[in-house]
C-alpha cells in the first residue's frame, strides 16, 4: 500500500510536468489543426534558458524570490520564442496543405534542438541541488518533497488559470470560436492571427514551466530531451483527446500516473514501450481520445 | 504513362548510375549504396503516404523486420541469405497487415500517433532483446554476404549493384501500380476517400493493399541494407528514421518518382557531402525543410496528373 501510494505521487508529479506540456500541444491543434511537432524543443530550450538565468542570479536573491524571478523571465523568453516560431514555420504554411506545415514543424524541431547543442554542447547541464530547499515530508510512510509539493500546486494553479481564462474571457471565447471553425470567426470580426499568436504565447509559457521543472526535478538535461518528453506529453494530449483542454490535463496526469506505477511494480525498461501500448489500445477503441467528441464527418 | 522523353530520362538516370561506382572511392559507393537502400524505401513509403494519402510514420518497422529476419535467420539459425529473403517480404507483409487492419479507419493525425507509438514499441523490443535472438541494443553483427549459385556479392560494388537492381524493380513495381486499377484506386480514395466509397471502391481493402505492397518492399530493401553492413542495430530503424522517410516524401513530392529520389538525394546524400561541418549541417538543415515547404509546399518536384485544363481547375 505504501508503495501505491508512494508511486501515485511520484506518477502524479511527472503526470502535471507532462500535462503542462501537454497543454502547448493541444492548445495549437485545437487552432490550427497542426501537430507543433517543435513544442517539445521549445521546453528543452526553456530549461536551458532556465538554468543560465539560475546560474547568474545564484547568490544575489533570496530562493524564493529567485524561484519567482527565474520562472517568470524564462516563460516570458519562451513565449517570445513561441511567437518567433509561430511567425517564422507556421504563418507562411497557413493556406499550405496541412502535410507541409508538418514538415516545417519538424524543420523547426531540428533547428531548435542543434541550436540548443551549438550553443551549450552536447554534453548534459546539471540543474543546481539546492535551487528548492530538500525537505521530504513524511505522511504515514510516503515521502514528499518539498519539490513535489511545488510542482502540484502551480501545474494546478496555472491550470485553473488557463481553464478560467479560456472559459471565462472575451480573448479565451474568440480562442473556443477559432477552433470550431477559423473562418465564421473571422466573419464575426475576431482577429484570427491575434488568437493563433496568444496561443503560442500561452502554450510555450506554460511548457516553459514544464521545462523549468524538469530540471528542477530531475536535474539532468540535455540537448535532444525535447523529443522524449515532447512524444510523451504529446501522447498525453492525444490520450485525453487533442484539441481539448481539460483532456490534455487529464491525459497528462493519467500518463504520469501509467509510467510510475510501470517504472515501480513492472521493470522500467518496458516503461516507454508499455506507454505507447497503452496510447495503441485507447486509439483503438476510443480514437477521438477519453473525452474527445466524436465529429462526424463533413460532406 | 510512361512516354518516350520520361524513358530517356530514366534510362539516362539509370545509365548514370551505372557508370558511377567506377568513379567514385569506395567510401562515396558506400554512401551511394545506402542513397540507393534509401531511394526503395522512401519509394515504398510513398506508397502509403502519398498515393494512398495515410500518414504512416512507422515505416521503419518493416524496413527493420526485413532486416531483422534476415540476420536473424542467417546468425541464429544459420539459413543461406537467398533462403531468407522471401520470409524477409512475407513477414513485413503480414505485419502490415496485422498492424494496419485495427487502425485502418483512423483520421489522419491519429493514424501518424498509432503508428509512432508501434514504431517505439518495435525499437524497444529490439532493445530488451526480446525472445533473445535480436541481440539487444548493440544489434547482430556478422552476416553472411549473399550467394547466388557461384557469386559471392560481398565487395562493396557488388552491393551497389544489388541496390541499384532493387531499385529498378521498385520502379518497375511503382510503374505499374500506377497504370493498374489498384493504383487507379488509391489515387482516388486519396484525393476523396468518402466519394470513392461511394462508387464502390472498397477503401479498407485497398487502404491494407498499400500497407502490405509497401511493407513487402521496404523487407526487400532491409535485406539489402544488412548485406550492406553486415550487421543491424535498432538504431537504424527507430522512430527518427521513420521521421526521416516521411520528411523525404513530402520534401521530394508526393506520388512523384523524381521528387522521391530527390528528395533522399537531398536528405540524405547532402547531409553527408558537408559532413565537415558536422555539428552546424542540421541546424541549417532544418532552416532548409521550413523555406522549401515555404516556398515549394508541394515538394520539390511535385507531380502532375493527366491534363485537366486550367479553367477547370482554377478557382
Amino acid at each position: 500500500m505504501e508503495i501505491f501510494l508512494q508511486q501515485l505521487v511520484n506518477g502524479l508529479t511527472i503526470g502535471s510536468i507532462y500535462a503542462l506540456v501537454a497543454l502547448g500541444y493541444t492548445m495549437v491543434y485545437g487552432v490550427l489543426k497542426l501537430i507543433n511537432f517543435a513544442h517539445g524543443d521549445l521546453v528543452a530550450l526553456s530549461a536551458y534558458i532556465g538554468l543560465v538565468i539560475l546560474m547568474q542570479l545564484a547568490g544575489v536573491l533570496s530562493p524564493a524570490l529567485l524561484i519567482l524571478i527565474t520562472f517568470i523571465s524564462t516563460m516570458v523568453i519562451t513565449a517570445i520564442g513561441g511567437i518567433v516560431l509561430e511567425r517564422a514555420a507556421y504563418r507562411p504554411l497557413r493556406r499550405a496543405p496541412r502535410l507541409s506545415a508538418v514538415v516545417s514543424a519538424l524543420g523547426a524541431s531540428m533547428v531548435i534542438e542543434n541550436g540548443i547543442m551549438l550553443i551549450w554542447g552536447p554534453m548534459p547541464k546539471i540543474y543546481p541541488a539546492s535551487v528548492v530547499p530538500n525537505i521530504n515530508f513524511d505522511l504515514h510512510g510516503v515521502y514528499i518533497s518539498l519539490m513535489q509539493i511545488l510542482v502540484l500546486v502551480i501545474s494546478l494553479v496555472l491550470m485553473v488559470a488557463l481553464y478560467l481564462f479560456v472559459n471565462r474571457t472575451k480573448l479565451g471565447t474568440a480562442m473556443r470560436a477559432c477552433a470550431i471553425d477559423q473562418d465564421a470567426a473571422r466573419l464575426m470580426g475576431i482577429d484570427v492571427d491575434k488568437v493563433i499568436v496568444t496561443t503560442f504565447v500561452i502554450g510555450s509559457a506554460l511548457g516553459a514551466v514544464g521545462g523549468l521543472f524538469i530540471g528542477m526535478y530531475y536535474r539532468g538535461i540535455t540537448f535532444n530531451m525535447g523529443w522524449i518528453y515532447g512524444l510523451n506529453a504529446f501522447v498525453a494530449a492525444i490520450i485525453g483527446g487533442i484539441g481539448n483542454i481539460p483532456g490534455a490535463m487529464l491525459g497528462g496526469m493519467l500518463l504520469g500516473i501509467f509510467n510510475a506505477f510501470i517504472s515501480g511494480y513492472i521493470s522500467s525498461s518496458w516503461s516507454m514501450a508499455l506507454t505507447y501500448v497503452l496510447l495503441i489500445i485507447i486509439m483503438i477503441f476510443r480514437p477521438t481520445g477519453i473525452l474527445g467528441e466524436r465529429v462526424a464527418e463533413k460532406v | 504513362m510512361m512516354n518516350t522523353k520520361n524513358a530517356l530520362y530514366y534510362g539516362i538516370f539509370f545509365l548514370v548510375l551505372t557508370v558511377l561506382p567506377f568513379f567514385l572511392t569506395s567510401n562515396w559507393i558506400s554512401v551511394m549504396t545506402t542513397f540507393l537502400i534509401y531511394s526503395v524505401v522512401s519509394l515504398s513509403q510513398d506508397i502509403v503516404l502519398g498515393r494512398a494519402g495515410m500518414f504512416d510514420m512507422g515505416h521503419a518497422i518493416f524496413f527493420g523486420l526485413g532486416a531483422y529476419s534476415t540476420a536473424i535467420l542467417n546468425m541464429v539459425y544459420g539459413w543461406p541469405i537467398v533462403a531468407t529473403i522471401p520470409v524477409a517480404i512475407i513477414l513485413p507483409i503480414i505485419a502490415s497487415i496485422l498492424l494496419a487492419a485495427p487502425i485502418i479507419h483512423l483520421r489522419g493525425d491519429y493514424l501518424l500517433v498509432t503508428t509512432i507509438g508501434f514504431n517505439i514499441v518495435f525499437t524497444q523490443a529490439l532493445k530488451n532483446n526480446v525472445f533473445g535472438i535480436t541481440g539487444g541494443p548493440n544489434g547482430i553483427f556478422g552476416v553472411e554476404p549473399l550467394k547466388i549459385f557461384s557469386i559471392t556479392f560481398a565487395s562493396q560494388k557488388s552491393i551497389y549493384f544489388l541496390a541499384l537492381f532493387i531499385l529498378l524493380l521498385t520502379l518497375a513495381i511503382i510503374h505499374n501500380l500506377e497504370t493498374s486499377k489498384p493504383g487507379r484506386a488509391l489515387h482516388y480514395l486519396n484525393l476523396d476517400s468518402l466519394a470513392s466509397e461511394c462508387i464502390g471502391i472498397n477503401t479498407r481493402f485497398y487502404r491494407l493493399y498499400a500497407f502490405a505492397l509497401s511493407a513487402a518492399i521496404a523487407g526487400l530493401a532491409g535485406v539489402v541494407f544488412t548485406l550492406q553492413f553486415s550487421a543491424v542495430s535498432p538504431g537504424a530503424f527507430n522512430f527518427i528514421q521513420s521521421v526521416l522517410f516521411f520528411t523525404i516524401v513530402l520534401v521530394g513530392g508526393p506520388s512523384s518518382i523524381p521528387g522521391v529520389l530527390l528528395g533522399t538525394f537531398f536528405m540524405f546524400v547532402v547531409p553527408e557531402m558537408f559532413r565537415q561541418f558536422a555539428e552546424a549541417r542540421y541546424l541549417v538543415f532544418g532552416v532548409a525543410m521550413i523555406l522549401i515547404m515555404i516556398w515549394r509546399p508541394k515538394g520539390i518536384w511535385p507531380v502532375k496528373f493527366g491534363r485537366i485544363p486550367n479553367y477547370i481547375t482554377k478557382e
